[in-house]
């Protein structure tokens, strides 16, 4: 099981590098649609069923599609893909090649990494399988953003507020 | 800026920053420093040209980074520790990447590079809020969450941001510049003396933002950005001109200014603790801070230089600009010396 969720950890990182080598953001849009699936998939398999579906819906559902409508309103002739120039290519392939390193590292030597040992998933994420709960966290930390949390929704939603006005201040014509 | 959405965006900027400073959770902090650097960004815009846009992008971006990486200290934290304390911070890992976040947020070396480019590209008002009140929250941060870091890490870093805030700005003609230098220098005393006695580093910063108030107070009513305009300014207002100098000697650490104080009580601090050589290096160094002060100075109050005739007699028009508490600021950086020993009230 925790070498599934190192499989994934790993194309997550991959997909990163994918996007970070700068290719047009409609590639990019591409590979950061797979991080985020591939990001989704390392939350649940921690126990956070709930989480995963809502990274799912709101930021792949919400936010990539708007930026993939705003990417194709700004879109060119030819963009830019990972193969198109070396210099994209070339830092992609540095990058997969610093990913591999760090795996080889991995498994190399005698570290206390945990959760390596692919025995289990003790340690690695605080909201994991802890017995048997009778309400699960991360169902329990959703509503409790409603309830004992409610101070952090009202500044997330304020923030959300002032961040349209930031943004139209930023995007307003510069003349 | 729409006077609605300045007003917004000024408040959550007091916001952000009141909620860090308030809270104990590493999480509120996080979201108030996250608060912070989305609000300054379109302060940071409010001109038009592509500089301040560019100065904007390289502040998001390099403080974005340094959330990011407070966020992994957090959460090596959490996963180590089990609680979201602040002044609990036991891990290494996590208390050393989250000093050198918030160190980065501070803009101190080795991440200082920003401070310079960023406070150029904008106007003085944005820059003085840059310098001053963005300072607040990371250090407040920094000075819960101290006594647990590598304090060898705290003393490189001062050292050496007082070297390079020192060195850098002897070649600066450009009063943005030179403040922003002079900023990266007194983050390096205020973060020295961090693990020694966190008092004297509320001390330094509650007399620096004084200071770098009035210096951009009286730049701003001045309208000087550079050398060049501020040699032309004892026509303008011979009164303020005085005033910058005093200022000046006084953020240079100048004695029987106040100024003076933290340093020397950063002085005696770290000799009560057996340490000679630091506290040597570190008042040589701010001479070389002085030097370039002393040669604003020279410009703006000691020499006239060569002009017309006509340039010695202008025609006063009224003032605009607001100088509501510059006359408090001036008088509070100037001769708080006296009142050092109410530093009690800060412990």
């Amino acid at each position: 099981m925790m070498y599934v969720v190192f499989i994934m950890s790993v194309l997550y990182v991959v997909g990163f590098i994918g996007f970070s080598s700068k290719p047009s953001p409609v590639y990019g849009g591409m590979s950061l649609v797979v991080s985020g699936g591939l990001g989704c998939g390392i939350v649940m398999s921690s126990g956070g069923s709930f989480l995963g579906l809502v990274v799912f819906l709101v930021y792949l559902g919400g936010m990539m599609v708007v930026f993939g409508y705003t990417i194709a309103m700004a879109t060119e002739e030819y963009p830019e893909t990972w193969g198109s120039n070396v210099v994209v290519l070339s830092a992609f392939l540095v990058g997969l090649l610093m990913e591999v390193f760090m795996v080889m590292w991995l498994f190399s030597g005698e570290h206390e990494l945990v959760g390596f040992y692919f025995s289990g998933l003790e340690g690695l994420m605080v909201l994991g399988e802890g017995g048997f709960e009778y309400v699960r966290e991360d169902y329990s930390g959703g509503a409790s953003l409603y309830s004992y949390g409610f101070w952090f929704l009202a500044m997330a939603g304020w923030m959300l507020f002032v961040s349209i006005f930031i943004a139209i201040e930023v995007t307003r014509k510069r003349y | 800026m729409n006077p609605l959405a300045l007003s917004l965006i000024l408040t959550t900027l007091l916001a952000g920053t009141l909620i860090t400073m308030m809270s104990s959770h590493w999480l509120t902090a996080w979201m108030g420093l996250e608060m912070n650097m989305l609000t300054m960004i379109p302060i940071l815009m409010k001109t038009t040209n592509p500089r301040s846009t560019e100065a904007a992008t390289k502040y998001f971006m390099t403080q974005a980074m340094a959330s990011m990486m407070l966020m992994m200290a957090l959460t090596i934290n959490l996963m180590y520790s089990g609680q979201w304390s602040i002044t609990k911070m036991t891990n290494p890992v996590a208390s050393n990447m989250a000093l050198m976040a918030l160190m980065t947020k501070l803009g101190s070396a080795p991440f200082h590079f920003w401070v310079p480019e960023v406070t150029q590209g904008v106007e003085l008002t944005p820059g003085m809020i840059l310098l001053t009140w963005q300072k607040l929250a990371p250090l407040s941060l920094l000075y819960q969450m101290a006594t647990y870091t590598n304090t060898n890490l705290i003393y490189l870093s001062g050292l050496l941001s007082i070297l390079i805030g020192g060195w850098g700005g002897l070649n600066q003609t450009q009063l943005r510049k030179i403040l922003a230098y002079s900023s990266i220098s007194h983050m390096g005393w205020m973060l020295i003396i961090l693990p020694f006695n966190p008092t004297l580093t509320l001390l330094n910063l509650t007399i620096y933002i004084m200071l770098t108030l009035s210096i951009f107070m009286i730049l701003t009513n001045t309208f000087t950005t550079s050398m060049s305009s501020l040699t032309l300014m004892w026509n303008k207002t011979p009164a303020m001109t005085i005033m910058l100098m005093t200022t000046l000697l006084s953020l240079g650490g100048l004695p029987p200014l106040s100024g003076f104080m933290p340093k020397w009580l950063m002085i005696h601090e770290l000799t009560k603790n057996n340490s000679i050589i630091m506290p040597l290096t570190m008042a040589i160094m701010a001479l070389l801070n002085m030097y370039f002060y002393m040669r604003l100075i020279y410009y703006s109050s000691l020499t006239i230089l060569p002009s017309t005739n006509n340039m010695k007699m202008t025609w006063r028009f009224t003032n605009t600009k607001h100088t509501m508490t510059l006359p408090t600021l001036i008088t509070l950086s100037n001769m708080l010396l006296p009142l050092t020993p109410m530093i009690s009230m800060l412990e």
